[in-house]
């Protein structure tokens, strides 16, 4: 019985310890260091506070890298299909949507008229539930094969189980449509 | 009182006879290298399940309290995982395990783990509800019933929660001794039921384990590896052993007026790896009794004709036993356990036993070296079991007896349970191995006394059986 309670103060302790180390700040940059361009790493450098404060770049990490290197590279191949003709892709960013789950913001990628990328910059984070529900909303909507460039357009089915996050995602990216046209 | 063949008058029907003057040899020994190795497993085991959550999280990421509370949440969630699955190996019986550890042992840990397991349990799913809740912006109620109803898998874990905690209850040492062994035993079985409607949750709604990747498959991977030891620790390694041997009773003779012996015969007997002193879970096969299993060590050396146990009366399912018919068959697992003479540090051994805990202590008695000591405590001479053995041990392998009769207070009683005392009947005491048996009480005052007389904790073995 002895060693339970040693055992158990130890659980205690080292899982006080593990969080109080994660939670002193300053090697804070190491997480920076993931190689993104700059408004994608800046933009997502500042999370809500409070909302996906748990594991933020983690969680977030692949994404603006994903993205990032999908809009470079739809902007590479967009470069010798229509070799001079088309103007350079530009982004526009949607506004924040807020929703009982937290923030949603998506920035859309434009090439004359084609919607040829979509990142989600905004998303809630934090619980298990509201992870994976972004993880779906965002792996059916974004990128450059995602539901907004094959539709070219805000009207995405909803992914079950995660309405208001889809609602949200929808209304950032009609916005952000709105906005190139 | 019965023709049965008696141990003392002819113990290897192959080997020396009993009058040769030379003790047969003792057994080889065991060391504690395993038990180290499993500790040290164990411990990079529960680093290892910590690890996808620190890989997770960046530092200074954690700001605030609601973070800080889910993510303690996330850490105490993989230990009791872990430590939930570190459980169920434990009771997998795997031979690896009860040999470098043995039953008894691996008991005890079972036990403190539990307590373990059930802290981290209940504390997983206090600080998630306060974590998700603060991050969600409900009350604790309003996050339970969201949590209830509208997370994949949660309503199992919660249902394994509170059984968890119903086991855990019901193993109190205060509760448990009030229990029917029956009942005690039915609540436990529901800890599997835990390990089925735990499962999911942690797939579906662990941050570090929903999307597929290293950490996921090693978790899977760590699930497989306990059900595959189970599988072969609980079947396939007792149908071996059961079909090799093919065990029946005997003969079943009455020792003393609440004690039998019960003697069992089987076919390849010498094959048998069994030390003095290590115990099967015995399962006999008659209306009535096969469906419970008991741990009962074997209270003679083995030798190749036939094995026994003497049993005191105490239970229901002991009294089933003294009328047990010759040719019942018998279902053991085992053998288990590492108080044995393989298992000595020293050369010398003192045993101290108190009522039927003299029964692994007597098997052990033939494999240990000359100059042993054995102190034999019991309340009336009449429950002094197996005393003819004893005392023709006594004349024919040098070993030395005191039987010390009477009750607790008495002077007796008293004097040997002093450090004192020990060290006048046992001058060497503390350059010997002391192998102790009898109930837990009794057991934890000598080893208080033994340690007060000087003999280092390594040199003390435990062969009390208690879960």
């Amino acid at each position: 019985m002895r060693r339970a309670l040693l055992a158990i103060t130890g659980l205690a302790a080292s899982t006080t310890a593990l969080v109080v180390f994660k939670a002193a700040p300053g090697t804070g940059h190491l997480a920076q260091a993931v190689p993104a361009p700059a408004p994608t790493a800046t933009e997502k450098a500042e999370p809500t506070p409070g909302k996906g404060a748990t594991k933020p770049k983690a969680s977030s990490s692949p994404k603006p890298t994903r993205s990032a290197s999908g809009a470079s590279r739809s902007g590479s191949s967009a470069a010798p299909k229509t070799p001079a003709a088309q103007p350079s892709p530009s982004t526009v960013v949607g506004p924040v949507v807020r929703n009982e789950f937290g923030d949603v913001q998506v920035r859309i990628t434009v090439v004359g008229d084609e919607i040829v990328n979509a990142a989600a910059l905004r998303l809630p984070r934090g619980t298990a539930q509201s992870d994976q529900r972004s993880d779906q909303v965002d792996s059916r909507y974004s990128g450059t094969v995602g539901m907004v460039v094959e539709r070219q357009s805000a009207d995405l089915d909803t992914v079950s189980g995660a309405t208001a996050t889809s609602d949200a995602y929808r209304r950032s990216v009609q916005a952000a449509i709105d906005q190139a046209r | 009182m019965t023709t049965y063949p008696r141990p003392y008058a002819d113990p290897r029907s192959t080997g020396p006879g009993p009058t040769a003057s030379a003790s047969p040899p003792a057994v080889p020994r065991r060391g504690a290298g395993g038990r180290r190795l499993l500790i040290v497993l164990f411990l990079g085991g529960l680093v290892a399940s910590v690890l996808p959550w620190w890989r997770d999280t960046p530092a200074g990421s954690l700001t605030g309290a609601t973070a800080m509370t889910t993510a303690a949440g996330q850490i105490t969630g993989l230990v009791a995982g872990y430590l939930l699955l570190v459980q169920m190996l434990m009771m997998s019986r795997l031979p690896v395990l009860e040999r470098w550890a043995g039953g008894e042992r691996i008991a005890r840990w079972h036990r403190d783990v539990a307590a373990t397991l059930l802290v981290a349990v209940l504390a997983h799913t206090a600080l998630i509800l306060v974590g998700y809740a603060g991050l969600e912006g409900r009350s604790l109620l309003g996050q339970a019933g969201v949590m209830f109803r509208e997370y994949q898998d949660m309503a199992a874990a919660f249902a394994a929660a509170g059984l968890l905690v119903l086991v855990g209850l019901a193993s109190v040492r205060a509760v448990r001794r009030v229990l029917p062994y029956e009942l005690w035993h039915a609540t436990h079985l529901a800890a599997y039921a835990v390990l089925l409607l735990g499962f999911a949750h942690q797939f579906s709604n662990g941050s570090q384990l929903f999307r597929p990747g290293p950490a996921r498959t090693g978790w899977i991977a760590l699930y497989v590896l306990v059900v595959a030891a189970w599988l072969w620790g609980r079947v396939i390694v007792p149908l071996r052993f059961n079909l090799r041997h093919r065990l029946r009773v005997g003969d079943v003779v009455p020792e003393s007026p609440d004690a039998v012996s019960l003697y069992l015969t089987g076919v390849g007997l010498d094959r048998l790896e069994l030390l003095g002193g290590q115990f099967f879970r015995w399962r006999f096969l008659t209306r009535g009794c096969w469906w419970q299993s008991h741990p009962f060590s074997v209270s003679a050396a083995a030798n190749d004709r036939w094995l026994r146990l003497t049993v005191r009366v105490v239970g229901r399912h002991t009294q089933d036993l003294r009328n047990l018919d010759p040719g019942v068959r018998v279902w053991a697992v085992g053998p288990s356990g590492t108080c044995t003479a393989a298992h000595r540090t020293r050369e010398r051994a003192l045993l101290i036993a108190a009522g039927s805990g003299i029964t692994p202590l007597r098997a052990m008695l033939e494999e240990l070296p000359p100059g042993a000591a054995l102190i034999y405590r019991a309340r009336t001479p009449a429950d002094l079991l197996l005393r003819e053995e004893l005392d023709w041990l006594t004349r024919n392998r040098g070993l030395r007896v005191w039987y010390v009769v009477g009750s607790r207070d008495d002077p007796g009683p008293r004097q040997v349970t002093t450090p004192d005392g020990l060290r006048r009947l046992v001058p060497d005491v503390a350059r010997r191995d002391v192998y102790l048996c009898g109930p837990p009480g009794l057991v934890e005052q000598y080893r208080r006394v033994l340690r007060q007389a000087g003999v280092r904790r390594r040199q003390i073995h435990l062969a009390t059986f208690e879960l």
